[in-house]
């Protein structure tokens, strides 16, 4: 259980053909005619995994939603789902989960057949912790985080993310990545420079 | 564990003024103020509990002696913890000849609640400027602070813009200090004795994050040093009591951001035990959180290797340390979704369950990395620079480690057998296999020596770890179901977490030190009071006392195996 | 020769001579960046022209355009004399190094050395001794702290290293019985030996010296960043900043390899078997060989002292004097004393 470190000081002979010197040469040596590991960012980009925590979206209604999550929730809280809008169910269950109180200014509007529907919802990304708890709160899988990281911006207002952003960030990954596997990330050439020298081979998985 | 029934009669037969109670999570001894120094004494010596944890003030806010001060402390041998508590409305007799880790911990209860002790040497507040005037931890001080000051908002409004849309940015801010006001902080701090006084910090490149040292110089010889704290100050303990359970985990993650996931399972152990469920959380979340955890580990290692060899002058070592925490951190980055601020562990369990290929890329990763482990031994270890600027340099005996409170690889450097994992496991630690280096004299060498071993150790853990999560189904739960979901609600999401009245102390082995959370709680969603004992806050007390008659180019090589992160010492 | 061609002929070594140091110098941080890059596994350099080929010049351009500060309680013309001190000793050294054999152009016979003095070494060190006064004027001209520790701690390394260069160089002197640069090649011609062989000792003592004096680990301890920030310049800015470390870390280098090469690797003679000849693969040169000869044997120094730059950590500066004290010296001692016996037995 218990391991006591202790390492071998120099002898003479190492001593004076400083032996230590050159042990240390070689390794330095040898790792300067092996490839390089680093990618040269803004040329070459690594593509994020699937679970990358950026910046958020709003999933939007297409027939891939939770059931019967939606439809309870739906039914619930009386509101009008609009196809190719945002799954919203104004419930405040991502402002409760929050740890910051003032992230989330959410507001609903109700409509002329007496159903509600989401009309405000700004989130202050400059006090955003990115923690995704309130990810993990929204009970119809309509918000998520996406995998933009690029967000530097010359003025406050735009890290301030409302309704049409999230939307538009929300179909955007739809589109591109919603059906990828779980997996843990994805092979691209800008990974393997770095992973190459530890042979690693992970099984293909087919689109899912 | 804590003391048992037999110390705790031993202790009530030998000093019968004191009160004793045992419940379910803590041993405590109730005093009097004035009999407080004689009964730390007798416990420090009589019964062996030498290792100074931690000390810190609750603000019950009680008509009469509104402060309970606690005192623990842990007895390395018969393996007991311990806590002594007493009443005060004012002021307290100072601790500080019993240990020195106390003469720290005093200056922070002065200064966040504004307690004097009586017999301190040099009573300075810890954090804040000396020309502060408020004493913010105290249950009447707002969490906003007294927003006295309009501070402008900066370019937007020269370009024109009205700063509308943007949810409402204050302008009125708490005070900021002056150059004034840290001129006669650091005038404060230290009397001059020898030639010149020499600033190494606040912000330099060799501090390890923003600490300020005062240097007295004479020649290239130190006379004296001290340590002005508080740059990096963001008030944890204050949001803590605002905060409900489970959303606190963030700001453990912002703490000790090097070994993020580490301090998060700390917190979440915590709460476990104060809630009792430590046995209804399943066996694959604890064995995804202990795998992390090593892999933390090896990242602040790893972290600590490349700056330390990078302050010494061997460049390359930081690069290929670099290397390697790369590939971690893209592993991290492939379980959870983050690199450095990671919140993946939830009260119950974990977030999520591990992806696709994440086991044979862990799998490849412990292929490969002891033999570069090996070739950087082969460019430091014996080489006889390396060798001459660190045996001998800051010798730490076992009388040291308890006078100053300190634990981890400095613990375990100067032969110390403390180590968490072994002797309070949670987790999955009790069910792996695994080594605990141990060094001889306690200089610098040793402590290297110390954790370039516990990378290796770390290795067989995480070998241990996948073994077994290869056997497991994808179907298996990763987190704890509740028996009531009435009277305990257990989410992701942690919305409506009650935890009973109760206090507990639970500490994780954090490759820095040992991190401890003190929670004390009287029902309902928020926590009354958390206090957070740091590693590194202790680790650094002995600095002083190591730069004594030293050279100004040691400072580097002491402060580097001390390995101190400015986020946990400051919190 | 008359007046006119031997001037004629001096202006034209004057310019070689300062067009090499300046325009090698600005390369050599290039190709210094580049190994080291490669030792870390990164690339170094790449965006500005072809595999970063034109930094030095972006570089350069940079520091010239930089504002010129004068800290205001600093002193003025000490603090702008100590560039001027710290630049001119290490380039004078180039004026004693015999870069070839002599040549027979346009009728004329030619040593390619600027000056041929019979004391030719001992200038050498001299000059070398007077880099102190640049570190030291500096330290002292800024008024800060920390650039007076790094100041002491580098004029007390050079100081000591000084007196250990000297010593070791006496071996290869008694050797060769002369002074004089070129009469210290051609012996070696002559005996047919490179007196590396006959002189280890002396040449590892050399080699640490010339770490020493030129500020690169294991003795860089002035410009350890994490404790002095770059030590005895951090009061300077744009290209008197650059000038500094232009200075140290490769013309003196270069100058420094450069009369290494002459005492022990035989200056411009190719690759020697001892006592019995030289074999030389670039016969096909003819007599630009030895120029080649010359310039493949200081690159190979300068790589040398690269490698050694990334791999090692750096002393403390207590023990950077014990070692030049106790441990350089007697050895330079020891080197003499066994010299004087192999000394006579050496003919021509």
């Amino acid at each position: 259980m218990i391991k006591k470190v202790f390492e071998k000081p120099l002898n003479f002979l190492e001593t004076i053909l400083f032996l230590d010197f050159i042990k240390g040469m070689s390794i330095t040596i040898k790792q300067a005619f092996t490839k390089t590991i680093t990618t040269h960012y803004p040329y070459e980009k690594l593509t994020p995994p699937k679970r990358f925590r950026g910046f958020f979206g709003h999933k939007t209604v297409n027939g891939l939603e939770p059931q019967p999550a939606f439809d309870e929730w739906v039914e619930r809280m009386k509101i009008e789902p609009r196809p190719g809008q945002s799954r919203c169910v104004v419930c405040y269950l991502c402002k409760k989960a929050c740890p910051v109180p003032d992230l989330f200014e959410i507001d609903g509007k109700k409509l002329e057949n007496g159903k509600k529907v989401v009309s405000v919802f700004n989130m202050n990304l400059m006090l955003c912790t990115f923690c995704g708890l309130c990810v993990d709160a929204c009970p119809v899988d309509c918000l998520f985080q996406s995998d933009i990281h690029e967000t530097a911006s010359f003025s406050r207002k735009d890290a301030i993310l409302n309704l049409e952003k999230l939307e538009a960030i929300g179909k955007s990954w739809q589109d591109r990545r919603e059906h990828e596997p779980d997996r843990i990330w994805i092979d691209d050439d800008a990974r393997q420079a770095l992973w190459r020298e530890n042979k690693l081979n992970l099984k293909k998985v087919d689109n899912a | 564990m804590q003391a048992s029934e037999r110390t705790l009669n031993e202790i009530k037969a030998k000093l019968p003024y004191v009160e004793v109670k045992k419940d379910k999570l803590l041993s405590i001894v109730y005093v009097q103020k004035e009999l407080l120094i004689n009964t730390l004494k007798a416990i420090k010596e009589d019964f062996g509990f030498k290792l100074f944890i931690d000390h810190s003030v609750v603000d019950t806010l009680e008509a009469q002696n509104r402060f309970e001060a606690f005192y623990i402390l842990y007895n390395v041998d018969t393996k007991e913890r311990i806590v002594v508590k007493t009443r005060t409305e004012h002021s307290l007799p100072s601790a500080e000849k019993l240990w020195f880790a106390a003469k720290w911990a005093e200056r922070e209860c002065y200064d966040m609640f504004g307690i004097n002790y009586e017999g301190h040497e040099h009573l300075v507040r810890a954090f804040m400027w000396d020309t502060y005037s408020y004493h913010p931890l105290r249950k009447d001080f707002p969490l906003q602070g007294y927003e006295t000051v309009e501070l402008p908002s900066l370019n937007e409004t020269v370009f024109g813009d009205t700063l509308s849309g943007t949810m409402n940015y204050r302008r009125t801010h708490t005070y900021v200090p002056t150059l004034k006001d840290l001129e006669y902080t650091e005038k404060n701090r230290i009397k001059k004795k020898a030639q010149v006084v020499l600033n190494w910090g606040p912000l330099h490149p060799g501090t390890h994050g923003t600490m300020w040292f005062l240097f007295d110089l004479e020649g290239e010889r130190i006379v004296q040093t001290d340590v002005i704290l508080g740059q990096l100050h963001r008030g944890v303990e204050k949001l803590a009591e605002h905060e409900p359970y489970q959303q606190f985990l963030v700001y453990t993650d912002r703490m000790d951001y090097i070994s993020a996931l580490c301090s998060n399972q700390a917190w979440t152990v915590a709460v476990e035990r104060l809630l009792g469920i430590e046995d209804i959380v399943p066996l694959k979340a604890k064995y995804i959180r202990t795998m992390m955890s090593e892999l933390q580990r090896i990242n602040s290692h790893l972290l600590w290797l490349g700056t330390y060899a990078l302050d010494l002058g061997a460049l390359t070592i930081f690069l290929y340390a670099f290397k390697e925490r790369e590939k971690i951190m893209d592993i991290i980055e492939g379980i959870t979704g983050a690199r450095l601020t990671i919140s993946y562990t939830r009260i119950g369990g974990v977030r999520m369950d591990l992806p696709e290929g994440a086991l044979e890329v862990i799998e490849s990763f412990i292929k490969f990395f002891p033999k570069e482990l090996k070739d950087w031994e082969k460019i430091l270890s014996r080489n006889r620079i390396w060798v001459k600027r660190n045996k001998d340099v800051g010798v730490l005996s076992k009388e040291d480690i308890y006078f100053y409170g300190l634990t981890g690889a400095v613990a375990r450097g100067s032969g110390v057998f403390y180590d968490i994992r072994k002797l309070e496991p949670y987790d999955a630690y009790s069910m792996v296999e695994f080594d605990v280096p141990l060094g001889e004299n306690g200089d610098c060498y040793d402590r290297y020596l110390v954790r370039i071993e516990e990378m290796k150790q770390s290795i067989r853990i995480i070998e241990q770890c996948v073994q077994k999560l290869k056997t497991m189904s994808s179907n298996e739960p990763f987190m704890a179901e509740s028996q009531d979901p009435k009277k305990l609600k257990l989410t992701l999401d942690g919305i409506g977490l009650k935890v009973p009245a109760g206090e507990i102390y639970s500490s994780g082995e954090n490759p820095r030190g040992e991190l401890g959370f003190y929670i004390n709680s009287k029902g309902g969603l928020k926590p009354y009071r958390v206090k957070i004992r740091p590693g590194s806050f202790y680790n650094l007390c002995v600095y002083p006392h190591l730069m004594e008659n030293r050279y100004v180019a040691d400072a580097v090589t002491i402060l580097a195996s001390l390995d101190p992160v400015v986020g946990e010492v400051d919190r | 020769m008359s007046i006119v061609a031997l001037g004629i002929i001096i202006a034209i070594k004057v310019v070689i001579i300062l067009a090499i140091i300046l325009g090698i110098g600005a390369y050599l941080t290039l190709v210094e960046r580049k190994v080291a890059a490669h030792i870390q596994r990164r690339p170094g350099p790449m965006v500005v022209g072809w595999h970063g080929l034109l930094q030095p010049l972006a570089d350069g351009i940079k520091l010239l355009t930089k504002e010129d500060i004068l800290p205001s309680s600093a002193n003025q013309v000490l603090y702008n004399l100590a560039i001027i001190m710290a630049l001119v000793p290490a380039s004078l050294v180039f004026a004693v190094v015999p870069f070839g054999p002599e040549i027979h152009v346009f009728g004329y016979d030619i040593k390619p050395i600027l000056t041929d003095v019979n004391i030719g070494i001992i200038m050498a060190f001299a000059f070398g001794s007077l880099a102190v006064y640049g570190v030291a004027l500096s330290g002292w001209a800024s008024n800060s702290k920390y650039a007076l520790i790094g100041a002491l701690r580098k004029a007390g390394i050079i100081i000591s290293y000084e007196v250990v260069i000297t010593f070791a160089a006496l071996g290869p002197i008694m050797l060769a019985k002369s002074l004089s640069t070129y009469d210290i090649v051609m012996a070696q011609i002559h005996q047919k030996v490179w007196y590396i062989f006959l002189q280890p000792i002396s040449f590892v003592v050399f080699v640490f010296a010339l770490l020493a004096e030129t500020g690169r680990v294991p003795f860089d301890i002035q410009e350890a960043e994490a404790e002095l920030v770059t030590g005895f310049t951090v009061e300077y800015g744009g290209m008197k900043f650059g000038l500094f470390p232009l200075v140290e870390w490769y013309v003196e280098v270069l100058s420094l390899s450069s009369i290494l090469t002459v005492l022990y690797l035989g200056g411009w003679s190719p690759i020697n078997i001892p006592f019995v000849g030289f074999i030389d693969p670039l016969f096909f040169l003819g007599p630009w060989s030895g120029f080649i000869w010359f310039i493949i044997k200081v690159t190979i120094l300068f790589l040398l002292v690269l490698w050694l730059h990334w791999t090692l950590p750096r002393y403390r500066i207590d023990q950077i004097t014990t070692i030049a004290w106790k441990v350089m010296l007697p050895l330079a001692l020891f080197n003499i004393l066994i010299t004087t016996f192999i000394a006579p037995l050496l003919r021509g």
